[in-house]
């Protein structure tokens, strides 16, 4: 007897991400990926490498600290 | 007992093994699975009717009216309480019959004649107490720093798998698996795959790990015994990971059934300020399927496995973490066999 059971490979987010925020990932992923370890050289490497900020906008240590804790907490 | 299955003999120890040992906080479900209606499920070889009051708090019965057996989670929720469908009988959380509206004054009420579980709901999952003296105490239920610090963010990451539920337990006593199962995943590629092993004592279980290797790759386990089992083990995570601490997993394995387990992995890292939001982002946009992938590995390997796998083996060095485990179980479920004077 088989029955149903729970296999959702997509716990913790609440709907489908954004272009924006996939092309976001990729590049904190790089920059990591590169050294980056302080958020000073995030903010300059994103300014530097893209995206910019969701609405065109330039990084701001402030800005990206508001979008992570929206998005991630 | 399943009326359909008649027993040739059955070791009680082994029933106890089975069904999960007694007298233990297990994990059941995800907090979100219980909401607004009663609900259903097969946990530790019994059926378990959940559902919350009107404060939030959740509550457990055995999903069986002690008047005539109907399951009491497609009833109404009356607070604490909860009416069986079919007569009507109100049952309280703790197992009370408060009402026969069919036969006011009978003998039914007022007795503690439902099966009763304590709960607990933390780090984003349900916690039922299997025991069978409701009236009895609870241990408290006490989880690793990874859960209960601040310094730790975690995600839970909960699954169900076919296959019995010590296959899953055997997989986390067994990190070398990582080496070999998991060496094209993202964070478990580097490492011996030739290492030697030890056992190490802690206070509420042991460490088996890697001599001489740390941090590296899946390099130790930990098994512990503090009012619930739980693993723990540390994963080193990419350099795109970003910076914060190695990624730590603590898994509970639940039976549910024989052919059946419910998996819980929270996923932690010891990250703070912007380092947090910043890991919390990427794990729901990419780590996530990421681990999903890797613990795929896991769960297919474990469902391809045939049910007594385990009793035709050829165990080396490697293989001491989980002999130990499956050793250390049979002793407890042995103890509370001959405690329960069966």
């Amino acid at each position: 007897m088989s029955q149903e059971r729970y296999l959702e490979p997509h716990q913790a987010r609440t709907r489908m991400p954004t272009l924006f925020e996939d092309l976001l990932g990729d590049s904190i992923e790089r920059a990591f990926g590169e050294g980056v370890t302080t958020l000073p050289e995030l903010v300059a490497y994103l300014n530097r490498v893209g995206p910019s900020g969701e609405r065109g906008e330039a990084w701001t240590e402030e800005g990206f600290q508001a979008l992570m804790k929206r998005l991630g907490d | 007992m399943n009326s359909r299955t008649i027993p040739i003999s059955v070791d009680p120890v082994q029933t106890v093994l089975d069904n999960g040992l007694k007298d233990l906080w297990y994990p059941v479900c995800p907090s979100g699975f219980v909401k607004d209606q009663p609900v259903s499920m097969k946990r530790m070889g019994r059926k378990l009717a959940l559902w919350r009051d009107g404060a939030g708090q959740v509550h457990a019965l055995e999903d069986h009216c002690p008047h005539r057996g109907a399951p009491l989670s497609q009833g109404v929720i009356l607070g604490d309480r909860i009416a069986c469908p079919y007569h009507g009988v109100e049952v309280r959380c703790d197992g009370m019959v408060t009402k026969v509206p069919g036969s006011p004054g009978c003998k039914l009420e007022g007795q503690h004649a439902a099966k009763a579980f304590h709960v607990k709901e933390a780090f984003g999952a349900i916690f039922i107490y299997n025991s069978d003296d409701y009236a009895k105490e609870p241990k408290p239920l006490v989880l690793p720093e990874e859960l209960t610090s601040d310094a730790y963010s975690n995600f839970l990451c909960y699954a169900e798998w076919r296959s019995d539920y010590r296959y899953a337990l055997d997989n986390v006593m067994d990190p070398m698996h990582g080496t070999f199962l998991h060496k094209q995943s993202h964070s478990m590629s580097e490492g011996d795959s030739k290492a030697s092993f030890q056992v190490r004592e802690t206070d509420n279980g042991f460490v088996f790990e890697k001599v001489g290797q740390r941090g590296i790759n899946f390099d130790w386990t930990e098994w512990a015994d503090t009012g619930c089992h739980w693993m723990r083990l540390e994963i080193p995570y990419p350099k795109t990971g970003g910076p914060g601490g190695n990624f730590a997993i603590v898994g509970c394995v639940t039976p549910i059934n024989a052919e059946l387990c419910a998996v819980f992995f929270w996923r932690c890292r010891k990250v703070s300020d912007w380092m947090r939001s910043t890991w919390r982002f990427l794990y729901r946009n990419r780590l996530e399927a990421r681990h999903w992938a890797v613990l795929e590995q896991d769960r297919i390997m474990m469902e391809q496995m045939e049910p007594d796998a385990n009793s035709r083996e050829n165990l080396y060095q490697h293989d001491i973490g989980l002999v130990r485990l499956r050793r250390h179980l049979k002793h407890l479920a042995e103890e509370q066999v001959e405690a329960s004077g069966s």
